[in-house]
Order: structure tokens, then sequence, then C-alpha cells
């Protein structure tokens, strides 16, 4: 089976998750899981870095309009950085830049917090 | 292309690994570059994940048929599959400003498959017997 996983950081009061793998209908699940802990523990300041994800299909998608209302609602956002062209292409395509910050470098999305 | 040009599976989102990689290797053989390679595979991956979630509602008893054939310039994916007819060509491509203003979830399946893909047709042929294609050209 093609793998994915998460590993969740903490850098002061941002929560960093770096993607690893296949994100698809049955991996999201996983990644919705994530995001429900991190913002059950009133954390709403994220940070997702895709560097190494190879795959998103719409489900992974969908994942980060879910939960960026609510972190905006409570004075935190979702920040995504480090994608490869592949998957930024997906992104740009549906017109997700309007809504999300999307950084190349995870340091650009920590400043913009910060 | 090698003589395996078909194979069923069993509609869970467990397997759409197994779909992804059975659609790359024919994709790649067939001649298309990367980036086509990719579009292909994402664009049928929304199509099974489609028919796992509204036409089978997650029942993995239920199977997906996967049926590829080609001639000179085009790749062409047959999804044969029982239970409720869904024609992607029905659905209009949400307006984006409205979906982000909003903040809604889903239904970005279609116009994925509709922007990398040529051509799709769907043929609901009896109460039980669907069928998509979904053809990209060389």
């Amino acid at each position: 089976m093609e793998e994915f996983s998460i590993k969740t950081k903490q850098k002061d009061n941002i929560s960093i998750l770096d993607l690893e793998g296949y994100l698809d209908a049955h991996t999201s699940v996983e990644l919705e899981k994530c995001f429900e802990k991190i913002i059950s523990e009133n954390k709403f300041k994220i940070i997702v870095n895709f560097e190494k994800l190879s795959y998103i299909s719409s489900a992974g998608l969908g994942v980060f309009m879910a939960f960026i209302e609510t972190a905006r609602s409570n004075a935190g956002d979702i920040k995504l950085c480090a994608m490869s062209d592949k998957i930024y292409n997906i992104f740009d395509m549906l017109g997700f830049p309007i809504l999300f910050e999307i950084y190349k470098e995870e340091k650009a999305a920590v400043e913009k917090f910060n | 292309m090698d003589k395996t040009n078909k194979i069923l599976f069993k509609s869970s989102t467990k397997n759409l690994y197994l779909l992804r990689k059975f659609i790359e290797d024919k994709a790649k053989t067939f001649g298309f570059d990367e980036s086509s390679v990719n579009q292909i595979i994402l664009s049928v991956d929304e199509a099974c994940t489609n028919i796992i979630k509204h036409a089978h509602m997650y029942n993995d008893k239920e199977i997906i048929e996967v049926e590829l054939d080609t001639n000179e310039n085009q790749f062409i994916i047959k999804l044969n599959y029982k239970g409720k007819a869904f024609d992607p060509n029905n659905i209009s491509n949400p307006d984006m400003k409205e979906y982000f203003n909003k903040f809604k979830i889903g239904g970005l399946g279609v116009p994925i498959m509709k922007k990398f893909m040529n051509k799709i047709e769907f043929l609901h042929l009896n109460p039980d017997k669907n069928s998509l294609t979904l053809i990209k050209n060389l």
C-alpha cells in the first residue's frame, strides 16, 4: 500500500504538519483527525508543509476547506508551504490561492504568523 | 501496451492506490509525458472515488471494472459499475469565488476530470449497469 504519514511539531504557538506520501480519499481521514485534534487543543495557527507529499486528490483539498473557517475565526490560519509544482498546479487550477496563503518555504509561512 | 487491459477491484478507497498504479503503468507505456500521466491518474482516482462514495455508498462488496482501450492517439478508460447513475456531464463547474466565500467542501472531482480529460461519456445501460468513459488524447 502507498503510504501517508503526518509528523506534527510545535514552533512557539504554531502547529506545523509535515505531510508525506499519498493523500487521497482513503488517507485524508487521517489528516482530518489530525486537524480535529489540533483544533480541539485550541491551536489555530497551523502550517502544512507539503515538501514530502507526492500526491493529492480533491479529498485532500476538502480537509483544508473543512478547517480554514474555524482557524480564521479564532485568530489563526492554515498556511500552506513547500509544494512541488505537481501539487501546486492542482491547488492553482482550482483557484485555492484565492483563499489560502501558499509559501515556497516553511520559514516564510512562520514569519508571516509572527 | 501489454495484454492486461482490464482489472476488477473492490469498491473501497483502500484500493485507490492499486488503481492509480495500474493506470500509471498503462499511460506511461502508451507514451504520455509525466504531466499527462499525472492528470489521467488523478481523473480516474476522482471518478472512482465518486463511484465508491455515491453509487456504492462505501459498500466494498461492490465491484468496479476498469477497462482500458487505445487507438492511434487516444487512451480510453472505461469504468463499469452497478448502482446509482451519475453523469458528470450534467454537473456544472462550481463558481469558485462563491465556493471559497462560503467555505464549501467537496464537489471538485468532476471539475478536475473535465479539466484534465478530453472527453467524458456516461452510459446508463440498465438500472444496474453504468459505464463512465474518460478519454485522453495523446
